[in-house]
């Protein structure tokens, strides 16, 4: 190649990543719009599909699965918040009770006995632990408050990825045929075999994600059910087994998020039980309000999920590397937060499988 | 009124798309709603003469239908021609059922317009219409039983 062609090719190339830089933070809001609704698509597809193929119609199949997903998100929504409320209102009718306090001083007395002396200064005062619990408490109204009026900007991306996704489910194969369109002849098959493959990965990736947080999900169920038979009397099992499930598609960090609303509710529910207070695991390991159940049984659903449900429901093929699930998080965290860090491990999967097939086409370029 | 009538009845009669689709026995025997369930899925393209539909060794995605024009499938080497295809002809249709690579390269040799259907709008009829799915695939295999017993005449002619 011509070393001024070289040179003119890579101003060009710079030159377009500048302005991709500048641009970006501007149409962001559409970006992610956009990778939304293209994961809600794949997800919904194969069911929209099933569907049309019962009654006929795309446009009530998708009118159908969307308004019955919605419908599951508020009324899964309401029925936790409201039984959320009731249990933070019982918890802090608990913790005025002076029983708290006592069996609370009791602990941290326990605590200071068994803790070496060098590291006695970070065991805190019951009284202290009471008041901090109290004013977060207050605090986390306050918070989830601030967090509606601030959900302004998350609600008009929600409402446009929704309309988005419904417009391109109803013409997901039109969309599909115009973009083909654009292809010139000489990329045209190659092009296809992109397109089909990168969609046909996709959809398998993230409907394998989506199985395997259900499999967490019913997992978790049964686990916290099993120890409620043993007395751990952990309310609300249905819902922390749906975040544990959720929480699972965030990989290394999910599973602790998932273990945290199931050990709050066991320390919530059995303030004041000494049974729980002196229960212990696995014969003589101290497990104060089943702390150390719920730890293992997260553990083992972890494991079962890592070892078996996952390898055989998302494949090898989208599999991604240790490290750059963790890249990929740590950049969809700065970037975006917990929603970016949600969505960092899809789009790596979605990104591997578009450089593996360019790979290919690179590969076969003598051919086309 | 005409007008009317024509954008409504006559236009789907007239429609070149569709009434290639049904001259290729991979489509016969399908439904109105049928034939326009794959018009919605194929894609229309159009080649200048000279232009390469695709080229031998390519890995093959689907099949051609003509609309227009003519299509020479030929040996790049040796340059000999092993057909030349005109309107409502077909082409490559053995790649609808397996990936394997192009044998030949298939070339317009005057300005043409095809019709291409592709392995994974195939896939996609057999997923949401598994009857119309079912009715092509059948097609397709009377088509390739009739090439197979055309072959093993030849062979038998040969041998004789």
């Amino acid at each position: 190649m011509d070393p001024l062609l070289k040179i003119y090719r890579l101003f060009l190339t710079l030159v377009v990543l500048v302005l991709l830089w500048i641009i970006i933070p501007f149409i962001s809001p559409i970006l992610i719009i956009l990778i939304l609704s293209f994961i809600f698509t794949s997800i919904f597809l194969p069911s929209v599909d099933g569907l049309e193929r019962r009654i006929k119609s795309r446009a009530l199949s998708v009118l159908f699965i969307i308004g019955s997903t919605i419908f599951l998100i508020i009324w899964f929504l309401g029925v936790f918040m409201t039984n959320f409320s009731i249990q933070i209102k019982d918890f802090s009718v608990k913790l005025r009770q002076q029983e708290f306090a006592n069996i609370l001083n009791l602990l941290t007395e326990k605590l200071k006995s068994i803790t070496p002396d060098f590291l006695l200064n970070l065991v805190p005062d019951s009284a202290e632990i009471i008041n901090s619990i109290q004013n977060s408490l207050s605090s986390l109204l306050q918070n989830i408050l601030g967090l509606v009026s601030a959900t302004g900007n998350i609600l008009f991306i929600i409402i446009m990825t929704l309309i988005f996704t419904i417009i391109v489910l109803v013409e997901y194969y039109n969309f599909k045929k115009s973009i083909v369109k654009f292809i010139p002849n000489k990329y045209f098959e190659i092009g296809l075999r992109l397109i089909y493959n990168v969609e046909k990965q996709v959809s398998k990736y993230l409907q394998g994600q989506l199985l395997a947080a259900s499999t967490v999900a019913i997992l978790s169920i049964l686990g916290l059910l099993i120890l409620n038979k043993t007395g751990a009397n952990i309310t609300l099992v249905i819902f922390i087994g749906i975040i544990a499930g959720f929480a699972n598609l965030i990989p290394m960090i999910g599973p602790f998020v998932g273990m945290v609303p199931a050990i709050l509710i066991a320390i919530m529910n059995n303030i004041g039980n000494e049974y729980a207070l002196s229960h212990q695991v696995l014969g003589n390991v101290p497990s104060p309000f089943f702390i150390i159940d719920i730890i293992l049984m997260f553990i083992i659903v972890q494991q079962i999920d890592n070892n078996f449900v996952t390898p055989l429901v998302v494949g090898e093929s989208t599999g991604l590397h240790p490290l750059i699930v963790m890249i990929s998080l740590l950049i969809g965290g700065i970037v975006m937060g917990p929603m970016g860090m949600l969505f960092a491990v899809p789009a790596a999967g979605v990104l591997k499988v578009i450089i593996q097939e360019l790979n290919f086409i690179y590969q076969n370029s003598h051919l086309i | 009124m005409k007008s009317l009538w024509e954008n409504y009845f006559s236009k789907s009669r007239t429609d070149p798309i569709k009434l290639a689709l049904e001259s290729v026995p991979i489509f016969y025997d399908l439904t109105t709603s049928q034939i326009k369930e794959i018009t919605r899925l194929v894609h229309r393209r159009t080649y200048k003469k000279g232009e390469a539909v695709f080229k031998k060794n390519a890995p093959g995605e689907g099949m051609y239908i003509i609309i227009s024009g003519e299509i020479k499938i030929k040996d790049p080497k040796s340059k000999m021609i092993f057909a030349t295809l005109s309107k409502n002809n077909f082409f490559g249709e053995m790649a609808l059922l397996d990936e394997e690579p192009r044998s030949a390269i298939a070339e317009a040799s005057e300005p043409s317009t095809l019709i291409g259907f592709f392995r994974p709008d195939l896939m996609t009829l057999v997923s949401r219409f598994p009857e119309l799915g079912n009715k092509i695939l059948i097609n397709l295999s009377k088509v390739l039983a009739e090439r197979l017993r055309e072959s093993n005449k030849i062979l038998m002619e040969k041998s004789d």
